[in-house]
């Protein structure tokens, strides 16, 4: 599994707003980072670490709730779940998958009819899941995602003295 | 599971006091579950655990450096925590998998019978020795026991290692410096209203001091005194 990212800059005695942009800036940084390779079923690794990229993402925007426009946030927040939830429904399959081809190794050869029909039926479920995927990840979608978390960050409610000092993150180059 | 409410997080102050806030209450949190989530027949309340550790973790990974090494080892243990439920959970799913996939094939397999017996007034067993699927039910049955049993072992694994952090203390030390933090603040943030209502009452005492002062040479109508030099304007 991919580490978290340290937030470069980060202190404890960051206002709330400030921290709050450091770390979603970083988080969404993240996603666009494991988004390359997630459809390729032959290396599941890279599903779990975007999958856990957006959920290190949903629990900052969780967390800094609120330092950011409200319906906004609803809006990003919502769109995040339902790409977290399309990465879920592949790596359930994926873990199973996995799970049962080790057990089958180990079975005695007339046990393993049954188990070759369950990873019939997971494979078919992982390709309906990974196509559902496909769509969430298409560069327009993700692009577009990008763009609108980027623009909850850039509308962060700041005290007017924290204006000028504000990071801002450029999501478009590294989504390409 | 909706995550509890973190009540009074302010924009405006520190994340270290937010961020307090916010561990103090996912901590509770998760350790809620506990009674529950000990008994083995509870997946719901390992579940939530499970979810609780998740919120833990996340928060403690992006702010743990505010609260020192008590931090650091309770990001890891939730880690620990969350993968290990994670693992339970696995097998709380695939067992209900299993059993829609052997309820599936028997249908589909007593469907292919009828229909090969035909008009026939009794079913020959020997149809059923030839189901298409007949090869699959004997694995099957040994993935659930084997799934089963694995469970039983993992929930014996977090039995343990859920008593082992409370025996080491790993969450109320990290409940004590989220605590202590909170109220170092409070006392910095109380010693600050101190010196502000100090500064406040002098400057107080200087403007009454300056309007006796003026009333005084008023009443005996001579002029004020320059204060800064000491000097006397000439009469």
């Amino acid at each position: 599994m991919a580490k978290a990212r340290p937030i470069p800059g980060l202190s404890a005695d960051d206002p709330y707003t400030r921290a709050a942009t450091k770390i979603v800036g970083v988080r969404v940084g993240e996603l666009v980072a494991h988004a390359s390779g997630v459809l390729d079923v032959g290396d599941i690794e890279r599903v779990h670490d975007m999958r856990v990229a957006t959920r290190r993402l949903r629990a900052a925007l969780e967390i800094f709730g609120p330092c950011f426009p409200q319906q906004d946030l609803k809006a990003a927040l919502r769109r995040v779940k339902e790409l977290a939830d399309a990465l879920g429904e592949r790596r359930d399959r994926d873990v199973s998958i996995a799970a049962l081809e080790t057990i089958r190794a180990s079975m005695a050869a007339p046990d393993r009819p049954g188990i070759d029909s369950l990873i019939v039926r997971l494979r078919a479920e992982q390709s309906a899941a990974n196509e559902a995927l496909a769509r969430f990840l298409a560069e327009d979608k993700l692009a577009t995602l990008c763009d609108q978390l980027s623009e909850l960050v850039a509308g962060a409610i700041v005290p007017i003295d924290e204006v000028t000092e504000l990071p801002r993150i450029h999501i478009a180059g590294e989504a390409a | 599971m909706k995550a509890r409410r973190v009540k009074r997080l302010d924009p405006d102050v520190s994340l270290e006091e937010n961020a307090a806030r916010i561990v103090s209450v996912r901590l509770a949190e998760m350790r809620s579950f506990a009674p529950a989530a000990l008994d083995p027949a509870n997946s719901v309340a390992q579940h939530d655990m499970r979810i609780a550790a998740k919120r833990l973790r996340y928060i403690l990974e992006a702010t743990g450096f505010c609260f020192g090494k008590p931090a650091q080892t309770a990001a890891r243990r939730a880690r620990d925590l969350q993968g290990l439920l994670g693992e339970m959970h696995d097998c709380d799913v695939m067992l209900p998998a299993i059993d829609t996939h052997i309820a599936d094939l028997r249908v589909e397999d007593a469907g292919a019978l009828r229909e090969k017996a035909g008009d026939a007034r009794a079913l020959d067993p020997a149809l059923a020795a030839r189901a298409r699927h007949r090869t699959a039910y004997r694995g099957l049955e040994v993935l659930t026991v084997y799934v089963q049993a694995r469970r039983g072992l993992l929930f014996d694994r977090f039995l343990a290692f859920w008593r082992a952090q409370e025996g080491a203390g790993t969450w109320d030390r990290l409940d004590r410096a989220v605590a202590g933090r909170l109220h170092e603040i409070k006392e910095r943030r109380r010693a600050e209203q101190r010196i502000e209502n100090a500064r406040r009452e002098l400057e107080e005492a200087e403007r009454k001091a300056r309007r006796a002062a003026a009333e005084l040479a008023a009443a005996a109508d001579y002029p004020i005194t320059d204060r800064t030099s000491g000097t006397y304007p000439d009469r």
